[in-house]
């Protein structure tokens, strides 16, 4: 068998000077490698290894200063987080993904009502540019909401009335009227949304929490995400694993998703025959084996693939704790509705995510789908608002009456709004809308956000923003500010730069929406 | 080299003459420039414009000096090998005297005519004094030393000569790019070695809203000119007495009066006027800073009141502020074995030390019992949160409890505490939030909780003393 030149197995070792290269390469090698020069060649890099592992240790240390007792007790991070004393422990994101029409449910514009079916100003529009689906319409008539509004707590909030039960909170919402955001087309829009960025390949906001803030339960993940069953009367927007990746970031910081049946983790009880014992041992074995590759290799997935492994194990105990509802109380079902009780569904996800947030689960996103409404607005927009309307409720409720919402910062947000002028046919009693960009209503509540005020204003067609914009970025910004984190000092070196969830451009934490 | 001998003879022949007139000339010119600041009063007025004309030179010539004093020990070390460069420090010397004191005079040109004052401009004007009369001192001793005297003396007062030099430039730097220049991005570990000379404040307005919105305004955009360093037109920015006393203008807040307010008006004009605030392309105020700044003389210009109408910020907050807790750092060893030992973690609020200690037992709850507790009394000050939700203390933790005296939430729901000791909790004055959701706690029990001033948030929920309405908010109960 014929061996590779340099294979250093074979019998006998070739140097360099054996091989077929031209001979004055050869006598540059042979010149080069003396004794002097090797020797003062290893002076040079061991000073210079020193001068490295100095400054190292020079700047790791001001970096981490403070962050002593945070790796004491977090094993996860050793750098300094969060960066002050946060409002929120623990955030929860129930996403509407599909884009939910502000103007129908928060955003009131009775003056709309008066200009139906009249064509919208060029000059609220301007000059921007629509999506494939309304571009080619020859008009823009103004459709306005089929649902009326009514003034809602202390605070007469305007709220539609496909709301009933969100707008019994009001009180304890901040309402955020004018987020607005870069992407037209779902795809970057929710991308942009949940990772900073429209291209994929970034971590996520749970990603980044996990990664930096740590778990505060080991025997579950840090970052859970839920997805509500799909109904297939709605127009359901894919969503992937990538809007909960952890991008460049190692991937034990991604979110784990719980699927909505019964069984929520696959595989995750043993198989018959095989007690704990045995499965502890034989963990034991491949983290031995997986050591030694991390040895040999170095690869950081390795370590990911170890965690995932023990928290696997961890999680075949504290999984069936978590989704056994029968110790709820009446109250529970009382506030959360029979429908809490069908695995699946928004308002069981929402219970989920209140457990969640009891035992510790650092970020709970929740999404979900069909919210896409082209046409058909009023036949599709009742159906959604009630299968989200009372989980939201009652998850704040909930939260609330139990302690929890002190500290836990809950967000909803769909990744961008809709049109006021109608896609497609607007008739007396129904009407379409596209995607909008330029504005969309979302809110927050609970630890770090002033409850009961709404924030920002729009125009007269719900079109653009008049008063105080929440790019999202900002909006993102202001999430991380509730946990305690400075968006700007919270980086990861990758690719040369120094990459943050409010990504390149500058973001401000929106002070009018702090406690 | 014949000529040079000869003129060294002469030199020797009428030394003891030459060099006493030269040093008498030296006292002289010393004197006059001791006197020359109580000439030249800095009286924080600026003057004459062509004097600021002609000390706007200063900081361009003021290098020329400086760099041909550094090479001088350099000549003159050189010299003691090669004749040539020791002449050539002699000719340098001479030079550095003549552009040092052309310097000195521009320089009191220039603050006498821009109306400038404060300490470190002192500083740097005597800095600036000293060193030239050095210099004189140097001219003169120089042949002597060339004569083969003076041994020791001569680099001594070359050394003088240098460490004034690098005061006085310390000085005169603090001046154009404030005083933190050189320290601000300095690596964490050296600052410890400079305590830090960090915005003054007024000590006696803590948390209010002047302290918290309005200063670190003054402190960011202009205290570098109009502060304890540099009082530009008189007028120092650094403390409320100070500010509201105004400079040579007058004064510059009319509280409820925004546009009667000099201050306001300088920073809103055009960047283009030639009295816009802050001076020389440093940074102008943002709008935002601008409306707090109105907001806040509109509503009285108040160093006390803790917040500003019309202005949304954090400060309405009903939390009270954090208390900081004392320095634990010693006991890391044994916060990292309580936690291998007894399985619950002590956490840091923040990066920031002083927020405090968080015990969470999440990973361990239903095991955890009083004993464990009791275990982590020795960290009692240091410990702001007590998550002890669902665990298994009982109502013996109340007496480790009460020794967590910077306690300011505490979780026991889901446990079996019954209430019965709750008024030992009475001695913790910083508690806000308690949960006792899920606990078999009475409405009788909670009576003594109404002691404690800033308990704000109780938590009954499913409890006997739940209160009976349907309301939801009735759960959270207000001891106010």
């Amino acid at each position: 068998m014929k061996q590779h030149p340099l294979c250093s197995d074979c019998e006998n070792p070739v140097t360099p000077l054996d091989l077929p290269i031209p001979r004055a390469v050869k006598q540059e090698w042979a010149a080069l490698e003396t004794r002097r020069r090797f020797l003062g060649r290893s002076g040079k890099v061991l000073g210079w290894a020193a001068l490295a592992g100095l400054f190292g240790e020079l700047g790791q240390r001001s970096y981490a200063r403070g962050a002593d007792v945070n790796s004491a007790s977090e094993a996860s991070n050793g750098f300094g987080l969060p960066h002050f004393a946060p409002k929120a422990k623990r955030a929860i994101y129930l996403f509407m993904s599909g884009g939910p029409p502000q103007m129908d449910l928060f955003d009131y514009k009775p003056s709309l009502a008066a200009q139906f079916n009249q064509d919208m100003p060029d000059s609220v529009r301007g000059n921007q540019q629509l999506t494939g689906m309304t571009a080619g319409q020859s008009h823009f008539p103004v459709a306005p909401s089929h649902w009326p509004f009514a003034q809602h707590g202390q605070t007469g909030t305007w709220v539609s009335n496909l709301l009933p039960y969100t707008a019994r909170m009001v009180d304890d919402l901040t309402i955020i009227k004018t987020t607005n955001t870069d992407a037209i087309n779902h795809e970057p829009a929710i991308m942009l949304m949940n990772t900073g960025n429209m291209n994929a390949g970034k971590p996520c906001l749970g990603a980044w929490l996990a990664y930096g803030l740590g778990s505060m339960n080991d025997n579950l993940p840090t970052f859970i995400v839920l997805q509500t069953k799909t109904n297939p009367k709605e127009n359901n927007q894919p969503v992937s694993s990538r809007l909960w990746g952890s991008g460049f970031l190692s991937s034990e910081y991604a979110g784990v998703g719980l699927r909505s049946g019964t069984d929520p983790v696959l595989y995750l009880a043993d198989p018959a025959g095989v007690d704990r014992d045995v499965r502890r041992k034989m963990l034991d074995t491949v983290e031995e084996i997986n050591r030694q590759t991390l040895a040999e290799v170095g690869d950081p997935e390795t370590n990911a693939r170890i965690a995932q492994y023990e928290m696997a194990f961890r999680m075949q105990s504290s999984v069936p704790e978590l989704i056994d509802l029968s110790k709820e109380p009446p109250s529970t079902w009382d506030l959360y509705g029979p429908e809490a009780k069908q695995p699946g569904t928004f308002a069981y996800n929402c219970l989920l995510a209140r457990r969640m947030a009891e035992r510790g689960v650092r970020f709970t996103q929740i999404y979900k789908r069909g919210w896409d409404v082209h046409d058909n607005v009023v036949g599709m927009l009742p159906g959604l608002c009630q299968e989200t309307d009372r989980g939201a409720y009652a998850l704040v409720t909930d939260l609330r009456r139990r302690g929890l919402l002190d500290d836990t910062l809950v967000i909803w947000a769909g990744e961008f709004g809709r049109t006021v002028y109608s896609q497609g046919g607007l008739t007396q009693d129904n009407y379409g809308r596209d995607h909008h960009p330029r504005c969309f209503t979302t809110w927050m509540a609970g630890g770090g956000v002033r409850p009961g005020i709404t924030y920002g204003e729009t125009d007269a067609f719900s079109y653009n923003v008049v008063k105080d914009p929440v790019h999202v970025r900002d909006f993102n910004a202001t999430i991380l500010h509730c946990l305690g984190i400075d968006h700007n000092k919270f980086t990861y070196k990758f690719q040369g730069l120094d990459q943050k969830l409010t990504s390149p451009v500058p973001a401000f934490v929106v002070q009018g929406l702090l406690a | 080299m014949i000529d040079a001998h000869k003129l060294i003879d002469a030199i020797r022949s009428l030394r003891i003459g030459f060099a006493s007139a030269k040093w008498l000339y030296t006292l002289g010119v010393s004197t006059l420039l001791v006197l020359l600041p109580f000439a030249l009063r800095l009286d924080g007025r600026p003057h004459a414009d062509w004097l600021q004309f002609l000390g706007r030179f200063h900081p361009l010539l003021v290098h020329l000096p400086i760099g041909m004093l550094v090479v001088l020990p350099f000549l003159e070390l050189a010299g003691t090998t090669r004749p040539g460069l020791r002449e050539a420090a002699g000719f340098v010397l001479h030079v550095t005297l003549a552009t040092g004191a052309i310097t000195l005079v521009l320089g009191i040109l220039l603050a006498y005519g821009s109306g400038v004052m404060g300490a470190t401009v002192t500083r740097h004007m005597w800095g600036g004094i000293a060193l030239l009369i050095e210099l004189m001192v140097w001219v003169t001793v120089r042949p002597a030393w060339i004569a083969g005297q003076l041994q020791r003396a001569y680099p001594t007062l070359l050394a003088v000569c240098l460490l004034t030099l690098t005061w006085t430039a310390h000085q005169g730097g603090s001046l154009t790019h404030g005083s933190d220049y050189l320290t601000r991005y300095m690596p964490g570990p050296l600052k410890r070695f400079f305590p830090s000379a960090s915005a003054a404040s007024d000590a006696a307005y803590v948390g209010s809203a002047y302290t918290r919105y309005i200063h670190p305004i003054f402190d960011a955009k202009c205290v570098a000119c109009h502060g304890a360093s540099k009082e530009q037109a008189g007028l120092r920015l650094d403390f409320y007495d100070l500010l509201m006393r105004g400079g040579k203008d007058g004064t510059v807040i009319a509280p409820r009066n925004p546009d009667h307010s000099l201050l306001l008006q300088r920073v809103t004009l055009s960047p283009n006027d030639r009295h816009f605030m802050p001076a020389e392309g440093r940074t102008p105020l943002t709008a935002d800073e601008i409306a707090a700044l109105r907001a806040w003389i509109l509503a009285g210009a108040s160093p006390t009141g803790s917040s500003i109408p019309g202005i949304a910020t954090a400060a309405e907050s009903a939390d009270l502020p954090l208390q900081p807790v004392g320095a634990y750092s010693d006991l890391m060893n044994e916060i990292r074995q309580m936690q291998s030992s007894e399985g619950a973690k002590l956490v840091a609020v923040s990066a920031k030390p002083s927020d405090g200690l968080i015990l969470r037992t999440t990973d361990v709850a239903s095991t955890f019992n009083d004993a464990q507790l009791a275990r982590f009394q020795r960290f009692a000050p240091f410990i702001v949160e007590a998550e002890l939700g669902r665990t298994a203390v009982s109502d013996s933790c109340f007496d480790t409890l009460s020794k967590f005296v910077n306690l300011r939430a505490l979780h026991l729901e889901g446990t079996a505490v019954t209430g019965r000791r709750l008024g030992k909790l009475s001695s913790l004055s910083q508690l806000t939030y308690l949960n006792l959701s899920g606990t078999k706690v009475t409405s009788d029990a909670l009576v003594p909780l109404k002691s404690i001033p800033n308990l704000r948030h109780i938590y009954l929920f499913e409890t006997p003393a739940e209160p009976a309405s349907a309301d939801t908010n009735s759960t959270r109960r207000s001891t106010q």
